[in-house]
């Protein structure tokens, strides 16, 4: 079989999933199968040298500003951030238990998180205002939310992308993790949101659509954000799968919040970790 | 009172470039002049109080000092999550300027009333709460707003007159609250907003046709208090009385009656506000006030009377 080229990111995204896992059991909390769907995209912007960002040096002037608008996900992006030195590995065991900071929705108390979010609608026009400032102060950063499918079924987003499209924020991006599933039912059986291109482009936006699992089709559209020649903002539907990579997890919305138990724990590790296992995160060895 | 902050914010974004008001397309005949001169930082935002607050905190969490502008319930209410989870939990430099205290949309009805603001707002962890109260605050209060970091909810009149406070400075509102009458310590009459005029003019009809002189207080800053100057002006008076045009739940009166609790002072309070209840009756503002029982006169009646007990 041809090796990818991007067989590097797929690795860092296999431990990533092994980590999430990892946190999870040991928390007894957090949404696995959410930052599932979205851990691909998480590693290509972080990792694939897309976000012009800085662990050294958080704070850095002029970094590009990424909000995790669901921020459910975030043992994920947690893990990445980890891995890339804003904070140490080991914290990671730390999360959701007792004086930890990393709790189970993404925190702006945590080094290299931009935004505080977990409520959901929020982080698309936080975006735009990020946006915004970078046009008003002539700067270069460009502004990337990642936002849930059923997420967009909040108002606020489409307020947002109104006033993105007015103010010609093509330095925004929106990438939506289209995995069709909410909490607890699929979003076309809750409140329906296709046509998703059609509204996005009938709100000022250029659209385009990627396979959020395929770093070949991601990496390349990702490195032309602050390249754009359009002044609309960027809309990206990245279809994903919820939960990918635990096959029993896979696009079944029972496993939103669900953590694992009994035979479930070692199927997933077996599925998730093959061969390998990278011993930079400790393995959950509290008994469920 | 809505003319004086906008003057006294036009100062504050000629000064600084990195201040940005924004607007859910609420206006004021001066804010039109501050729209023409600085255009690029004005921004009506449209009829999208979510967005306008989390784009707010946007501009904020790259370095903005922003000010979004409502009528109350708009600016307080409908976006109050936003205004939470964006601007609250992370001390951003966002200062809510609310327009329309109390009844002061008389004419508009319960949509556009503001009885439940304060109750709401100040169960903000880190958020300051100014009431002005007449022109001369009101233009203090927005370069007041500017100077304290962090979050700031301006409950601001569309008028401010007559004036309590001709000659004031911005360095005589340091202290959360203001001694504007001392009385013989019969009474005192803690007040916020417009209602501090109605207070005083109480004090003055309760002394001349009565002789009951009491203290009239101007809490101009509703959070954080001040205990201890609040406590102090509490001991010196045998009974207190709140003064607001707000529900009597969770207001000022609340306030003052949590102080007193939490600090076993054991004092009558009596507390006037707005009933719990929407107010359908349409009118002025004054005609309203009569109806309800907190224009002066009635303020006056009631003080006599519990003092008379």
């Amino acid at each position: 079989m041809k090796k990818s080229k991007f067989a590097d990111l797929e690795k860092k995204a296999r431990w990533v999933r092994q980590t999430v896992l990892e946190m999870a059991l040991c928390a007894g909390a957090g949404h696995v199968a959410p930052a599932y769907s979205c851990t691909d995209i998480l590693v290509a912007l972080y990792q694939g040298g897309v976000l012009r960002v800085d662990p050294k040096n958080p704070k850095m002037k002029g970094r590009d500003m990424f909000i995790l608008s669901k921020g459910q996900s975030c043992a994920a992006q947690y893990a990445i951030l980890a891995d890339m030195g804003y904070f140490p590995v080991s914290e990671l065991n730390t999360y959701c238990q007792k004086g930890s900071k990393l709790g189970g929705h993404s925190e702006s108390n945590v080094v290299g998180v931009e935004a505080f979010t977990g409520s959901l609608g929020h982080g698309f026009p936080i975006g735009a205002g990020m946006a915004l400032a970078a046009k008003m102060d002539k700067k270069d950063f460009v502004t990337v939310v990642l936002v849930g499918d059923g997420e967009l079924q909040e108002g606020s987003n489409w307020e947002a992308a109104m006033f993105a499209s007015q103010h010609k924020l093509n330095n925004l991006i929106v990438i939506v993790d289209r995995n069709k599933l909410q909490a607890i039912d699929f979003t076309e059986e809750a409140m329906g949101l296709e046509p998703l291109r059609g509204k996005f482009e009938a709100f000022g936006f250029d659209v385009k659509e990627v396979n959020g699992h395929s770093y070949d089709e991601m990496i390349p559209l990702f490195k032309t954000f602050r390249n754009r020649k359009s002044s609309k903002p960027l809309c990206i539907i990245a279809n994903t799968t919820k939960g990918k990579g635990v096959s029993f997890m896979e696009n079944k919305a029972i496993w939103h919040f669900r953590i694992p138990v009994g035979d479930e724990v070692e199927k997933a590790r077996k599925e998730l970790h093959g061969d390998e296992y990278e011993a930079k995160f400790c393995k959950c060895t509290k008994k469920k | 009172m809505r003319a004086d902050f906008f003057q006294g914010l036009h100062e504050v974004l000629k000064k600084d470039d990195d201040v940005v008001l924004l607007t859910s397309d609420t206006g004021a005949l001066v804010l039109d002049d501050v729209r023409k001169t600085i255009a690029s930082r004005c921004i009506n935002v449209g009829i999208a109080e979510l967005n306008m607050i989390s784009v707010a905190a946007g501009l904020a969490l790259c370095g903005k000092t922003v000010y979004v502008y409502a009528i109350i319930p708009f600016v307080t209410l409908r976006c109050f999550e936003h205004y939470r989870v964006d601007v609250c939990a992370t001390n951003l430099n966002v200062k809510a300027i609310g327009v329309g205290a109390g009844l002061d949309y008389c004419t508009l009805g319960p949509t556009h009333h503001a009885h439940e603001d304060i109750a709401v707002m100040r169960t903000l962890p880190g958020l300051t709460i100014l009431s002005p109260s007449d022109e001369v605050t009101g233009k203090l209060f927005a370069k007041l707003s500017y100077d304290i970091p962090g979050p700031v909810y301006v409950r601001l009149e569309r008028y401010g007159q007559p004036l309590v406070y001709p000659n004031a400075k911005e360095e005589d509102f340091k202290k959360g609250l203001n001694v504007l009458r001392k009385g013989n310590g019969s009474a005192v009459i803690i007040a916020t907003g417009k209602m501090v005029v109605t207070a005083l003019k109480a004090a003055e009809t309760l002394k001349k046709q009565h002789s009951i002189d009491v203290s009239v207080v101007d809490l101009y800053r509703i959070k954080p208090l001040n205990t201890e100057l609040m406590i102090d002006v509490i001991n010196q008076s045998k009974e207190i009385f709140t003064l607001e045009e707000h529900s009597i739940i969770g207001g000022v009166g609340s306030i003052i009656s949590d102080l007193l609790v939490e600090n076993r002072i054991s004092k009558p309070l009596r507390k006037i506000g707005l009933p719990d209840d929407y107010c359908r009756r349409y009118g002025t503002r004054d005609y309203l006030h009569g109806l309800i029982g907190i224009d002066a006169e009635n303020v006056t009646k009631i003080v006599k009377n519990e003092l008379g007990k």
